[in-house]
């Protein structure tokens, strides 16, 4: 899996609903670059009430998981592009591959977890994570459920 | 150009670190957005990953474990001694010393700082203060590793699709101890480097070396 930047402090933030969200940390200047690190580290903790980017993607998977069930078509453009790509791969287009996926419809939000550009997004029946690309956020995988040890298994992911 | 000169390590060092830190930014830059473009994922501009919590971690392992470095060097150096090393002080001289030979209260000089001639706190704190602001520093940049580590361990984790953990959790977890201890060890392995091989070894006109001549026994001289 490929480790890249986890979360954007500014104004891309870390957090799950609920918690404290920091105000605003640019670069600074040379003198104050360690007061920077420490403030841009202390602040990355944010909440999901308010917090854009936690709303944003919260959002974002209750609408994949609302129209996935009956419009194929419509959650297909919510995927991610290589997560839509193995569904077509799979079964000759996105929307039936999704429909062959059979996403369950996830119900309620429950909670949010964003870290920088991506996020975990828990419904009451579902888990789907996303990731945030320049058009917002998109769904990575869904259909998810626990495993004891390991990663979730999901019906719908990319490759 | 005096001014230059008189304050030249400390110029060239602060353009050393931007410099550096330039190229860090870069480079890391790069190399995520090569490899984001491997997975599909999107890219980041320069903006987007100077304040990102991956290149905030590298930063932070790195600074807290020089500022430990340094740290321990201080206060080791107060009683530990190596016998033939010029970053040690004379054998006989172990310990806080004197207040004469610290040059403190009734033995501080004209030009003293004024808390050196005080008594009480006020010369108990500056007799500490190089210790106390670089452990301050240390400590400051392991928290900021910590923060920025744990959003990062995260990131990845969600990525690979599996939950993200909490503080207590990645306090205990593997990723946050070994970038710390890959950082430690390399600072421990050049401080005792420096320690012994100036034993032996000297370099012209630095004042980190003994003079060229002078005996491999002689301890605590400076070139």
């Amino acid at each position: 899996m490929l480790s890249r930047p986890g979360d954007f402090f500014v104004p891309r933030c870390v957090g799950t609903r609920g918690t404290g969200y920091g105000p605003d940390v640019h670069a600074a200047p040379l003198s104050g670059l360690l007061a920077t690190l420490v403030g841009a580290a202390a602040l990355s903790g944010c909440s999901g009430q308010g917090n854009p980017e936690v709303d944003a993607a919260g959002a974002a998977a209750l609408r994949f998981s609302s129209v996935a069930p009956t419009d194929a078509a419509t959650a297909c453009s919510l995927l991610a592009p290589q997560t839509a790509s193995e569904l077509e791969q799979g079964s000759g287009s996105c929307a039936r591959g999704l429909s062959d996926a059979s996403p369950p419809a996830g119900g309620g939000l429950r909670e949010v977890e964003v870290y920088g550009l991506d996020a975990m997004v828990r419904l009451d029946r579902d888990t789907v994570f996303l990731a945030r690309f320049e058009k917002g956020w998109k769904v990575t995988a869904a259909g998810c459920t626990p495993r004891p040890d390991g990663p979730y298994e999901c019906d719908i992911k990319g490759g | 150009m005096k001014r230059l000169r008189d304050h030249g390590l400390s110029l060239a060092f602060t353009t050393l670190l931007l410099a550096a830190l330039v190229g860090q930014a870069l480079t890391g830059r790069a190399d995520y957005n090569e490899q984001a473009l491997g997975a599909g994922l999107p890219q980041m501009d320069l903006g987007q990953y100077v304040t990102s919590s991956q290149f905030t971690v590298d930063v932070a392992e790195n600074w807290q474990s020089e500022y430990l470095q340094f740290l321990l060097y201080i206060l080791l150096t107060v009683w530990l001694v190596q016998k033939g090393s010029p970053e040690s002080k004379p054998l006989d001289k172990v310990g806080r010393e004197t207040d004469e030979e610290q040059k403190v209260g009734a033995y501080a000089m004209d030009d003293s700082p004024a808390w050196a001639k005080a008594s009480g706190w006020r010369r108990s704190l500056l007799s500490r203060s190089l210790g106390l602001t670089m452990g301050l520093i240390f400590l400051l940049s392991w928290l900021a590793q910590f923060i920025a580590g744990r959003s990062a361990f995260n990131a990845d984790q969600i990525q690979g699709l599996e939950a993200p953990v909490g503080w207590g959790e990645y306090l205990a977890s593997p990723d946050f101890w070994n970038r710390t201890f890959q950082n430690w060890q390399s600072e421990f392995l050049a401080v005792g480097s420096m320690v012994v091989l100036s034993i032996y070894l000297r370099e012209r006109g630095s004042p980190e070396s003994k003079p060229v001549g002078q005996p491999h026994t002689s301890t605590g001289v400076e070139g």
